[in-house]
């Protein structure tokens, strides 16, 4: 047995795309011969994930993230590449791989909209064949961690966003899966709702040593729960280390914030290992009078953006080549 | 933790039987809460049977017999072929939603459980409505049998409940197939509906088609299965054509190649808009 959860080499993704012609004619011609195009959505992406570790896994929209999880999860084969889940092929053995993957899709539920939350759990555990003593103690972990009383004898059908998503999480965590993929799990709530997931999908894998494959816009989740990001883009991997490595990516960034007369802030991006904070602080004591000081790390947001925007795209190849040289693995290797 | 795994016992008959009457029961008890909508759809159906049954009353008010049927011959395989569709209506009525689940992408959830998709997302749906065009099929079966004198012995009956199992897989086969297009192409719900207006036929003698159609109808989309030759054997017993002995083997064949078919679609999904 490895001891990783996921193992992709240089998996690739392609979608053959129609071409199809404008107007009333095209749509005739297109009838009759079809002109495709490959689209490459995953393109070489090779990442090992060891067991129990929270990933990130981030990039902007259409970049390629869902058709990762998707092969990851069994319900696409990938065009070429190797995928190892929990020692499985996911393709291959799908209802198999099934067995130890717990998936949250976004805003779509998974549980039966007309059953009572607890009536869904009972289905799960026969579906998964979970013994009683397991259940059980899955159970008296889920009181222990969230209120279940409002929810537990409620429909899906009549439940408020979080309180749905908050069941499509247990439900998910339910049989003990060695894997579980969150798309999105905290879209659309509130910000104490937020937190309580969060608070959650923490505390199961601290409890369960689940691994967690995390996609989501929401730098607040991966502030709270990520110890990696993986950073995809044009379905191309831009990005791969911890999260202290991050935000020292684009050399060690502070925001300078000075109040000047007038009540003005004026802002400064200062790169700290090109000149330091002081130095521009007496610069501009010289020009006039400073009424207040604040210093500001970078956010994670900021770093994110930064990499979507394409900034220092070349630079960051190269960097990835740095960390992790070409056919050795990466430091979470180790 | 991980030992327990691989101890598991493996998922057979028995455990989709108990999945499936577990799911029903707890769908037919949310159905109930809806007091309203169960009423209103119920009546609905039986609306439908008896404005069905009237153009077919009318039709032999006109014409004693067709093609050598009588009226109570025809009775008989209008009830017959009423009775053989409640499977389908009652058991696999998710399928006329599978059309939406694909194109919104809802379809993915189907795929990550450890479970049968073509089951799970069938098991999902138990619609009643069904059940009202059951006893109306009953009672007209019940009706023209008595007229039409036909025994009511161990045999016929055997021969009776056999043959409306045939003729269930046969309907269900065809509405398999027909929903699984919507893998393929995008304005599948018109397949399904074409196919459903068949089933119409179904309860005419297929004798009545001849030559291009009839082969069509035997063999391609089988309605002639449906209560045309299944009825053969008891209205006709003296004339039992080979094709109504091996249409319990076609049912099953038939039923299996829309399995297949459904399945081959399901694989080739790959989950757009999410």
């Amino acid at each position: 047995m490895t001891d990783y959860a996921i193992e992709m080499n240089g998996v690739v993704k392609e979608f053959k795309v129609l071409n199809r012609r404008e107007g009333l004619k095209g749509s005739l011609l297109d009838l009759f011969s079809r002109d495709y195009r490959t689209v490459t959505a995953v393109d070489n992406i090779s990442v090992k994930i060891p067991k129990g570790q929270i990933v990130g896994y981030l990039g902007p929209n259409g970049a390629g993230k869902s058709t990762t999880i998707k092969m990851m999860t069994g319900v696409l084969e990938p065009t070429r590449g190797d995928i190892i889940v929990n020692g499985n092929i996911p393709y291959k053995n799908r209802a198999k791989n099934a067995e130890n993957i717990g998936v949250v899709f976004g805003q779509r539920s998974q549980l039966w909209w007309s059953l009572p939350l607890i009536e869904s759990f009972k289905l799960l555990k026969d579906i998964y064949l979970i013994p009683d003593k397991e259940y059980e103690d899955m159970m008296a972990l889920y009181e222990s961690l969230v209120d279940m009383e409002p929810i537990l004898h409620k429909t899906v059908r009549q439940m408020s966003l979080g309180q749905r998503t908050l069941s499509d999480i247990l439900a998910a965590f339910l049989h003990n899966p060695k894997i579980v993929f969150l798309d999105e799990p905290t879209i659309g709530l509130d910000v104490s709702m937020k937190a309580k997931i969060r608070e959650l999908i923490k505390e199961l894998n601290r409890q369960k040593n689940t691994t967690v494959i995390l996609t989501t816009h929401d730098m607040g989740d991966v502030d709270a729960l990520c110890e990696r990001i993986v950073i995809i883009d044009h379905g191309k991997m831009i990005y791969d280390n911890d999260m202290e490595h991050l935000k020292s990516y684009f050399g060690s960034y502070r925001t300078l914030k000075l109040r000047l007369p007038g009540d003005v802030w004026e802002e400064t991006l200062i790169d700290e290992s090109k000149t330091d904070v002081m130095s521009v602080i007496s610069e501009h004591q010289k020009k006039g009078k400073i009424l207040d000081i604040k210093l500001e790390e970078i956010s994670t947001e900021e770093v994110i953006k930064k990499i979507y925007e394409g900034e220092a795209v070349e630079e960051s190849a190269s960097k990835i080549q740095a960390i992790y040289p070409k056919d050795s693995a990466n430091p979470h290797a180790v | 933790m991980n030992n327990t795994l691989s101890v598991r016992p493996k998922r057979g008959f028995r455990f989709y039987a108990h999945i499936y009457r577990k799911v029903l029961v707890q769908d037919l008890k949310s159905k109930m809460s809806y007091r309203a909508d169960f009423i209103i759809s119920t009546f609905g159906m039986i609306l439908t049977n008896v404005v069905g049954f009237m153009s077919f009353y009318i039709l032999f008010k006109n014409f004693p017999s067709i093609n050598g049927w009588n009226y109570h011959e025809m009775l008989f395989l209008y009830g017959f072929s009423l009775i053989a569709l409640t499977p389908l209506q009652c058991l696999f009525d998710n399928n006329w939603s599978l059309r939406y689940a694909v194109e919104s992408g809802d379809f993915i959830k189907y795929c990550f459980r450890p479970i049968n998709i073509f089951f799970y997302f069938i098991s999902e749906v138990f619609d009643v409505k069904g059940l009202g065009q059951l006893a109306f099929g009953i009672v007209l079966l019940a009706y023209s049998w008595s007229h039409l004198g036909i025994p009511v012995t161990v045999v016929t009956m055997v021969q009776l409940i056999l043959l409306l199992i045939t003729a269930s897989l046969f309907m269900i086969a065809i509405m398999n197939a027909a929903a699984a297009t919507c893998f393929w192409i995008l304005r599948s719900g018109y397949v399904m509906i074409l196919m459903f207006r068949f089933k119409d036929y179904a309860r005419y003698p297929a004798s009545i088609f001849d030559g291009i159609f009839k082969v069509i109808f035997t063999f391609v989309i089988p309605i002639a299965f449906i209560a045309y030759y299944p009825g053969l054997v008891i209205l006709r017993p003296d004339e039992i054509p080979l094709l109504s002995k091996l249409s319990p083997l076609f049912g099953i064949l038939f039923f299996w190649l829309s399995y297949k078919f459904w399945m081959l679609g399901a694989r080739r999904y790959d989950g757009t808009g999410s």
